[in-house]
């Protein structure tokens, strides 16, 4: 009974989690290609000779042959044979028929040399996506960007979220609607949040409207522009910080309310200061919460897409997620090519998985030398 | 300000002064945190509200003046952005739907039964929500490709379900398990069936917490866009219209894009604020 109603769950996922995974990395390393095999008599039902030939082979032409071709209407129709000699992809040299719809001729008749054009499909491993992927010269860019933005996100959010989580444990008056206002951020897109912090940064936004009026500048500094990349990934910094801090307060506040009220008591009565409590009785058993935390933003982060493009256009700055997009995009600004898009979603899955990992260890043998 | 009374002795007039700079203190973090958010939401809300000329204007007010909505009605007037809000709401409402239908026997089961693989299940649902959509979003395009179903609202429906099937079945199950299963053997014993006790006692009980998921789900939907600009071409969502926008649009444009993709997430999290806690907070349990 109870496998029976969790059975269409585990089936959805495995639909669309498990299998797109795979497929991703399927996506990544294969390639469909087309392979032709010489014929041993001019006859599509003769034996295949061995060793392939790569499509736009040039190759000599010997002999050639007219057969006739029976179609599936009972008539038949001409068709030329040719006896050629070509390399095979392991450069050897092979002798063989093939047939004219798979090479193509000047001339049917007078020709000694053709190039093939046709052949079966066949999918095989390639590294050739992921070298298209590695050689984009937006490619190392991406990465550096994604991971500065993660490794100055992150201790910023989760000082910010410790801080707000404390702040909501002390319960000041009023406590449930400063936690509805920091919850607010839970529910906004990247996309609105993105938007938002553009009409901060723009050239005629808030914060040259307030430095001005301030006096402090005398005409509007222009933050988004192509050589200002420090300022563009404060922007999209901020953004981040703004927006997704709440998800890891909640997370925070959760690792709180099951720590006893009883060790932070005692740590008071044997006068301990707040600091001390936070540092040696706080952190210390919300290290299991901080863990799944610091995982899932980390996970997280190489989503941001929209903040990128909202506020910088995308091209100015680019990360992980921006490339996977800008090459599966079939639109004027993409490139159409879904195997290097999978090799991006790959290289994201791979880092992200080592990531988790390295947390899971460090954690773990930093709790085995303190015992 | 008991600390100012006269009448008490020095040492406790230092502790109840102490006390209360503490007191103080967390307000002003409060109050600090709150501006932090709220600011740039009333910022954008005042773009939003003021003349599209008001809105190009340098430097720009902090109040709207005058309060307009003719940048919000430019916005809504824009090609495309009335039909892919239809269509946002399309997919949101399929995706509330769908995850409600498949997660709830989920969290039931999770919640009552002891069944062998109980914690196997629960550690695989746990694991797969932290998932990046970019992963998913790619291979799934192409399989729908493939299968004839790409640029459909029904399928991007169907990976948004996916996305937030790991969360609901987590908040549902949560949800169960706070109704005492006492109830239910009360109800049978004064002669229901189990099905009509799950549908006379538990469901009202729990209906709540039920929609607060299915909210959930709506919002995760409603912002979600990358998968969005993947799986539609011509039947776009509103985040992917505004996207696709947003190269060659005007500052009217994206403020009151920004401000209308804000106002649902404001609105809903405040109906939903109560299972926020067993919607993230129980990842560690």
């Amino acid at each position: 009974m109870p496998y029976l109603l969790v059975l269409p769950t585990l089936l959805y996922l495995a639909i669309f989690f498990a299998y797109p995974m795979v497929s991703a990395l399927q996506l990544a390393v294969q390639a469909d290609v087309r392979y032709l095999n010489l014929r041993a008599e001019p006859d599509v039902t003769a034996e295949r000779l061995p060793g392939t030939i790569a499509m736009q082979t040039v190759v000599d032409i010997i002999d050639r042959e007219r057969g006739e071709e029976e179609l599936a209407s009972g008539r038949t129709r001409p068709i030329f044979w040719y006896l050629v000699e070509a390399q095979t992809v392991d450069e050897e040299t092979v002798t063989g028929w093939v047939n004219q719809r798979n090479i193509f001729v000047e001339s049917r008749t007078e020709s000694v040399t053709g190039r093939i054009n046709d052949g079966e499909p066949v999918t095989e491993w390639t590294t050739r996506h992921i070298r298209t992927m590695v050689n984009d010269f937006r490619f190392n860019s991406a990465l550096r960007n994604t991971m500065l933005m993660i490794v100055i996100i992150l201790p910023i959010q989760f000082v910010v979220a410790i801080i707000m989580a404390l702040v909501l444990q002390a319960q000041p008056r009023g406590s449930t609607m400063f936690l509805y206002i920091f919850a607010i951020p839970l529910g906004i897109s990247d996309l609105a949040a993105g938007l938002v912090w553009y009409s901060l940064f723009t050239q005629r936004g808030f914060i040259n409207s307030f430095l001005v009026q301030m006096g402090i500048l005398d005409s509007p500094f222009i933050f988004i522009a192509s050589g200002q990349l420090g300022w563009i990934l404060l922007a999209i910094v901020l953004a981040e910080v703004w927006r997704a801090t709440s998800i890891v307060m909640v997370i925070v506040v959760s690792g709180l309310q099951a720590i006893p009220r009883d060790y932070l008591e005692s740590g008071q009565v044997f006068g301990a200061t707040l600091w001390q409590r936070i540092r040696y009785i706080v952190l210390p058993l919300l290290r299991p919460s901080l863990q799944v935390a610091l995982i899932l933003r980390t996970i997280l982060a190489f989503q941001v897409f929209a903040v990128v493009i909202a506020i910088s256009g995308g091209d100015v700055f680019t990360v992980l997620a921006n490339e996977t997009f800008r090459w599966y995009d079939r639109g004027d600004g993409g490139y159409n090519n879904p195997n290097v898009a999978a090799a991006y979603a790959g290289l994201i899955m791979i880092i992200s998985l080592a990531i988790s990992f390295f947390y899971l260890r460090a954690i773990r043998s930093q709790e085995e030398t303190t015992g | 300000m008991l600390f100012l009374r006269k009448s008490l002795p020095p040492d406790q007039r230092w502790a109840l002064f102490r006390n209360w700079v503490r007191r103080m203190g967390v307000y002003a973090l409060a109050i600090l945190i709150s501006l932090w958010i709220l600011l740039p939401i009333w910022l954008i809300a005042t773009m939003a509200f003021s003349t599209r000329s008001n809105v190009r204007s340098f430097p720009k007010p902090f109040f709207p003046d005058p309060i307009s909505t003719d940048t919000m009605q430019f916005f809504l007037n824009a090609e495309g952005i009335l039909s892919s809000t239809g269509n946002s709401l399309i997919v949101a409402f399929a995706t509330l739907a769908l995850s409600t239908i498949i997660a709830t026997p989920a969290g039931y089961a999770i919640s009552r039964f002891v069944f062998r693989g109980r914690d196997a299940v629960r550690l695989g649902i746990l694991s797969v929500r932290a998932f990046p959509i970019v992963i998913l979003a790619v291979p799934l395009a192409v399989t729908f490709i493939n299968l004839g179903i790409y640029d459909s609202l029904w399928s991007l429906a169907l990976l948004h379900t996916a996305l937030v099937l790991p969360t609901s079945v987590l908040v549902i199950a949560s949800v169960f398990a706070s109704v005492p299963y006492e109830l239910e053997e009360a109800a049978q014993v004064f002669g229901c069936t189990p099905t009509m006790a799950f549908f006379r006692v538990v469901m009202p009980l729990t209906l709540p917490g039920i929609a607060a998921a299915g909210i959930f789900a709506f919002v995760t939907s409603w912002n979600e866009v990358f998968a969005a600009v993947l799986l539609t071409l011509t039947n776009r969502t509103l985040p992917a219209q505004i996207l696709f926008s947003l190269d060659k649009a005007s500052d009217p444009f994206k403020f009151a894009g920004g401000f209308f993709m804000l106002v649902p997430s404001i609105i809903f999290i405040f109906f939903i604020r109560r299972y926020l806690f067993s919607m993230w907070g129980q990842v560690t349990k």
